[in-house]
């Protein structure tokens, strides 16, 4: 055997990832051909935007399975990376929609307009609603896509650097750090929130539907391509998840996620793992913002407030932590049934005295359901797959599983 | 003569008729006729025997006289030359007698000559009047007129003052009336060192009357002069363009109005008069396709501007050179810089006790703030801090204690017996709220923090969502008893409200009794000993059960009397809660985790630090909470255990 | 001989209690040695200090042949230096498999990157496989280490210990709660572990000690009560009084 040994591949190694792929294949296989812009009209456009902004969530569920599931850290600032990553894309789409109307209406005037000009009326076109009509800095990369591209990745990722340092360097962990990331959320909000931030305060950015250059192409089709574009992302996603925790990084990081100190004295640097992860996950998340936002159309600081980021790590578990499938099923469970509730689709409940009007109750019948799942069934959903497929896993909550009651709580409260 | 005898006689019979007032109408009407020349003659500098007169008469007659002349309402009957009051009207003139005030005559006003002061009679007789009410038998009415006086202070008034002063009987008013003095001194005293010494006499005095009567002694007017010239005036200062004092377009544009330099025309208008210009597609000989760059079109306008068609202008890059060749002045029109010099210092002093005393009210308002913090993050700091569970639903708590404030004031409507039902109420409905909580949630996570986290989320959102279907999203009124109301006011800087007193006071008193109930009570050595050694703890017979239940029935129920206080002076919505939840946790970790000075250590600093910040930049107090969060993250740095940390073994094992 | 581990006047307190209190030790690079002593006497925080979890207040500890300071080092650093630790509670990943945790012991490079495009080979399977034999696991490979007993947890904890090849090994109660058998095997596993290195044991079972044979360090309150063999510290008065005697 010593000298022998060859490794199983890695699609034998986690069947999973295959199984996952084909059905994220169906599935846009079967949204395509149901769509719109086939002609069968099964699918309106706008659900099948919402087939592909779920398909967004689902991957921002992978990067924080593997930042929370995985690596133990409860992050509660994802979703803002995900925003960040919406507003990176919505500056270009929305710089290059408006310069692109904005050209033809000054190019008829009685001279040639010069750049200053040009930018001047794009600014005032784009900055009239926050009574200013000057470009801010943070935009002078706006015309260009391939740079607000890199700053999607960029962005979210440096913030994460910068901040996952501070908090891991001084040993933050546990509950303490999941205050700090939502700390840090709510910063980045109420600092969007601003109208002196550069991008249009409370309104955000809108109109991003509209693709620039893309004007002959109907919103059914464009629909369809960011439904393709998000199955890619999502599948390559999944990819590059199951790569990284099925060796000895996953591994690690688990270790990570069940005893810090240990795999501190095997010598493994913890922080750098952390930071690693932390950032990673960060750079998917901008990722899947990005495309998340083209296809819902606006972008506000209300969409990275902490409570979203709360809701991500709520989808995660109530699919399933430390399995990527579980969080994918998570978010796009929670997501279609959310919309499904809130869209008016479930029937009210006519009690005598009192009509229950599921648009409204819904929020308590996620919560109160989060809570029982939480207490009584903490594997989430993939415990229920688990059921059906007989697969037993180790509690790790088991009595005597891991480090103590008092390490717990030191490993909670840092250093 | 002889006319004069005929009236004296009529006057008399009426006299006669109409007892009293008709005496002192012959005295008044007769104080007049004495000074008939001299009123009729109207001129500033021989009206004042006349007016004297009216003054010392001692009429009661004599203000209304002097008003309705103000007012141009004192006309001469050329018949007999008396003296009448008149009311235009649409067709003519209401006669009214002097003395009586009687309506008697409506007709033409032919017959009539109104007597016309002139602007300088006008304030002569105003000064008069204020003379009249400062020396009035009311002293109110007395306090009045120096109000008026302070409001409007006229140069008149100073002599006018000095002279009432001595026969003040009342010590406040005297006081008030020598307050006054000085502070006209200031204004209009007549040499420079009388004013000097009553400027300086003022100093560090922040009262608002105070700056105002300093404000017009140090106002400038600017002026602009060629480098070289001399300085001419008092000189306040020399201002250089482009800094904040003086911006560069408002130097240039005092340039232009002094004739300086060309007009300064923009961007856009010069892009305007290229287009009026294009000929045969050019503009002053360059193609309008190649006038898509800003330094083609400057080019093409001066062409133009060379060829006269448009008015000549200077570019961004050579104003700066032409106002290099000026020196911008501010001037004050006081001339005597000796006054200018002390109030300037005055000023300073002024302004650095104003600073100090702001910072006293920048200090109370920071103190209130940090115990609205810290009411709202104790019961937090209790659970988290004892049994290591972090409750998201706190936020929810607060709201629900807000809540029952709003309930009870449905049911009572005296404010103060709700608000005394209502503390209690709300303690009971958020303790019952925090045990139902424990005993179905909590109980299940114990060792399992993360998970408690979000659990409680889901409760939060859960409560959050019944509160708001039951009771609708609008908010509700909480009202303060009126008690309440007012604000405690030290001087024109430093005040602070009733409610925020009241506030503090709560905090002080929770302060004091969870010290008391952890130190001194067995519920409290039963908890310290549950969160230092559960099992120890257990084996001794302690229930850590009901310890756990009773502890986080607290830390809820605290929260819920914080609700009942921020419901006071917040909205009280079903987001209420989540405004705090954030600052609470924020003052829980800055503080230090399971020690009660640690909240309040966190408390005052995260309330100090909010204030101080938002000081810093008013306008904006998002960003305020931004930069305090940003400071709390940076603090976790140095102090990853809050301000207040168990060191030791025991924190590190 | 030179020392491989030369902690020098070396104090420590808590909230002013003197957990260490002006304590020196040394060890050569092939040594064994016990170290005993009453409850508090500083036993793990000493170890504590030399793994880098609590700085000291004072003194030094300087490591291997260049003396270099070990005060100013991360665990992990320290860790990477060669110095491996054993908790006095197994803690081992329940949530993995023996084989996961021993091929995360293994003496690799430890940054992301390398263990992200690490693969498994022939020679690493080859050391875990004679890892397993060696603490009685070979067949348990597979399993989760959640499911297995105590005593085997004690023991993949110290087949970690011996896979990260370190040059001190610092052993906090290896035989707590094992069989005689099983303590007779981890006996054997520790002194042939110290033919190439350094190992440290922290131990309260006499008996365990005097089957281990080796120089005996006794500390009490925080500084050396006595040093020599087991019969030699067992025989000085002060350590009869303070701890063999109650």
């Amino acid at each position: 055997m010593a000298q022998g040994f060859r490794e199983r591949s890695f699609f034998a190694r986690n069947p999973h990832v295959l199984i996952f792929l084909a059905c994220l294949g169906v599935f846009t296989l079967a949204a395509t051909l149901m769509s719109e812009a086939m002609g069968t009209g099964a699918l309106s456009t706008s659900f099948t935007k919402i087939l592909g902004q779920t398909l967004c969530l689902c991957l921002v569920a992978i990067a924080m399975d593997l930042v929370w599931g995985f690596c133990g850290i409860l992050s509660l600032g994802h979703f803002a990376f995900f925003g960040l990553g919406g507003y990176m894309i919505g500056m270009w789409l929305m710089y290059e929609r408006t310069r692109l109307i904005v050209e033809p209406s000054l190019a008829g005037a009685a001279l040639p307009p010069t750049p200053q000009e040009i930018s001047d009326a794009i600014a005032g076109q784009i900055f009239g609603v926050v009574g200013t009509s000057e470009l801010p800095l943070v935009w002078s990369f706006a015309g260009s896509l391939p740079i607000q591209l890199a700053l999607v990745v960029l962005v979210p990722g440096l913030l994460a650097l910068v901040f996952g340092w501070l908090a891991f360097r001084s040993r933050v962990t546990g509950v303490y750090l999941s205050i700090l990331t939502q700390a840090m959320t709510l910063a980045l909000a109420l600092y969007l929130f601003q109208n002196e931030s550069g991008l249009r305060g409370n309104n955000g950015l809108s109109g991003l539907q509209n693709i620039p250059h893309a004007g002959g192409v109907s919103q059914a089709w464009i629909s369809l391509w960011f439904l393709w574009g998000s199955a890619l992302a999502l599948a390559l996603g999944y990819l590059l998840a199951a790569w990284i925790v099925s060796g000895k990084f996953g591994s690690v990081i688990r270790g990570i996620r069940d005893d810090e100190t240990r795999v501190r004295f095997l010598g493994y640097p913890v922080e750098v793992y952390k930071l690693f992860v932390f950032t990673l996950t960060a750079v998917i998340a901008g990722i899947a913002g990005a495309l998340y936002y083209p296809q819902a159309g606006i972008i506000n600081p209300a969409e990275l407030a902490p409570i979203a980021s709360i809701y991500l790590a709520v989808w995660v578990a109530i699919g399933g932590r430390g399995r990527i499938w579980g969080a994918v099923l998570g978010a796009a469970a929670v997501s279609l049934v959310s919309n499904w509730f809130t869209g008016g689709g479930a029937p009210d409940i006519r009690l005598p005295g009192y009509t229950i009007s599921w648009v409204n109750w819904w929020q308590v019948l996620l919560g109160l359901g989060f809570v029982l799942i939480t207490i009584f069934a903490p594997k989430g959903l993939a415990g229920l797959v688990d059921l059906i497929t007989q697969r037993r896993v180790p509690d790790r909550h088991g009595a005597d599983a891991g480090p103590d009651q008092s390490a717990l709580r030191e490993a909670e409260e840092g250093r | 003569m002889t006319i004069l005898m005929r009236r004296l006689l009529a006057l008399v019979l009426v006299c006669a008729a109409t007892m009293a007032p008709a005496q002192e109408s012959a005295d008044i009407q007769s104080i007049l006729q004495e000074n008939r020349a001299l009123i009729e003659a109207s001129s500033r500098r021989t009206i004042g025997p006349a007016i004297d007169a009216l003054r010392e008469s001692g009429l009661d007659r004599a203000p209304e006289v002097m008003r309705r002349w103000q007012e141009r309402e004192l006309y001469l009957r050329e018949a007999d030359g008396v003296f009448v009051f008149g009311e235009e009207t649409d067709d003519g003139l209401r006669v009214i007698d002097i003395a009586t005030g009687e309506v008697i005559g409506e007709g033409p006003d032919d017959g009539y000559e109104e007597m016309r002061p002139n602007a300088g009679i006008r304030g002569l007789i105003q000064a008069a009047m204020v003379q009249f009410r400062l020396q009035d038998e009311n002293a109110a009415q007395r306090a009045r007129a120096l109000d008026a006086v302070a409001r409007s202070p006229e140069p008149e008034h100073l002599d006018l003052l000095r002279t009432v002063i001595l026969d003040e009987p009342d010590p406040a008013l005297r006081a008030r009336m020598e307050r006054l003095e000085r502070l006209l001194t200031v204004q209009f005293g007549q040499s420079d060192a009388e004013r000097v010494a009553a400027i300086e006499g003022f100093r560090g005095d922040i009262a608002r009357e105070v700056r105002a009567a300093l404000t017009p002694v140090l106002a400038t007017r600017r002026t602009v002069a060629p480098e070289d010239a001399p300085a001419e005036g008092n000189v306040a200062r020399e201002l250089e363009p482009g800094t904040d004092a003086l911006p560069e377009a408002e130097a240039y544009q005092m340039l232009v109005s002094a004739g300086l330099a060309p007009e300064r025309i923009d961007r856009e208008a010069r892009r305007a008069a290229l287009v009026a210009n294009i000929e045969d597609g050019e503009v002053g000989g360059i193609p309008v396709a190649e006038l898509d760059d800003q330094e083609m079109r400057d080019r093409a306008y001066a062409t133009l501007a060379q060829a006269g068609a448009v008015p000549p202008t200077t570019l961004e890059e050579d104003r700066a050179d032409l106002m290099g060749g000026y020196a911008f002045r501010d001037i004050h029109i006081e001339p005597s810089a000796e006054v200018t010099d002390a109030a300037a210092a005055t000023m300073e002093s002024i302004e650095l006790t104003l600073r100090l005393h702001q910072w006293l009210d920048l200090g109370l308002d920071a103190l209130s703030l940090a115990s609205i913090y810290f009411l709202a993050a104790i019961g937090l700091a209790i659970t988290f801090g004892v049994m290591g569970v972090i409750n998201m639903a706190h936020g929810e708590f607060i709201m629900l204690g807000a809540f029952t404030g709003w309930l009870v004031q449905l049911v009572v409507p005296n404010y103060t017996i709700s608000i005394v039902v209502a503390l209690p109420l709300a303690f009971v409905v958020a303790f019952a709220a925090g045990v139902a909580l424990e005993r179905l949630v909590i109980r299940h996570l114990y060792h399992r923090p993360l998970e408690t986290l979000l659990a409680t989320f889901g409760i939060s959102i859960a409560i959050q969502q019944i509160v708001k279907n039951v009771f609708g999203s609008q908010a509700k009124p909480l009202t303060a008893p009126d008690w309440l109301a007012g604000s405690w006011v030290v001087n024109d800087i430093v005040s602070i409200s009733f409610i925020r007193i009241a506030i503090f006071g709560l905090a002080l008193v929770f302060l004091g009794l969870l010290l008391f109930i952890l130190n001194r009570t067995r519920l409290g050595l039963e908890v310290r000993a549950v969160t230092q050694n559960p099992r120890m703890a257990a084996s001794m017979g302690i229930n850590p059960d009901r310890i756990n239940m009773l502890t986080f029935g607290l830390g809820s129920g605290i929260a819920g009397i914080a609700g009942v206080a921020i419901g006071l002076f917040a909205q009280v919505t079903s987001e209420l809660g989540q405004n705090y939840i954030v600052q609470s946790f924020m003052t829980v970790v800055v503080g230090g985790v399971g020690n009660i000075w640690g909240t309040l250590a966190g408390a005052t600093l995260i309330g100090l630090l909010q204030k101080g910040i938002e000081s810093a930049n008013p306008s904006n107090t998002l960003a305020a909470q931004t930069y305090m969060i940003l400071f709390v993250i940076l603090f976790i740095q140095f102090r990853p255990r809050g301000i207040v940390a168990l060191r030791g073994r025991a924190a590190e094992a | 001989m030179s020392a491989l581990l030369e902690v020098s006047d070396v104090s420590v307190a808590f909230d002013g209690f003197k957990a260490i209190n002006h304590l020196s030790f040394s060890i050569g690079p092939a040594e064994l040695r016990a170290v005993i002593g009453p409850n508090g006497a500083g036993k793990t925080t000493f170890m504590d200090i030399v793994t880098g979890k609590t700085r000291p207040d004072s003194g030094q500890v300087l490591w291997g042949e260049m003396s270099r300071s070990l005060t100013r080092m991360s665990e992990a650093r320290i860790a990477r230096e060669g110095i491996g630790r054993k908790f006095q509670r197994p803690t081992v990943f329940e949530d993995q498999s023996v084989e996961e945790n021993l091929v995360m012991a293994l003496k690799a490079q430890r940054g992301p990157l390398a263990a992200m495009f690490y693969r498994r080979n022939g020679e690493d399977m080859a050391r875990v496989a004679e890892l397993a034999r060696e603490i009685r696991l070979e067949t348990h490979l597979p399993r989760i280490a959640g499911e297995l007993s105590h005593g085997q947890k004690q023991w993949l904890e110290i087949g970690m210990l011996l896979a990260q090849e370190p040059r001190l090994l610092l052993v906090d109660e290896p035989a707590a709660g094992m069989t005689p058998d099983e303590r007779a095997h981890t006996t054997d596993i520790l002194k042939e572990a110290a033919r190439t290195r350094a190992v440290v044991v922290v131990e309260h079972d006499m008996e365990f000690v005097r089957r281990l044979d080796c120089r005996v360090t006794v500390l009490h309150e925080g500084s050396v009560l006595a040093e020599g063999s087991l019969d030699h510290v067992t025989a000085n008065q002060r350590v009869i009084d303070v701890y063999l005697g109650r």
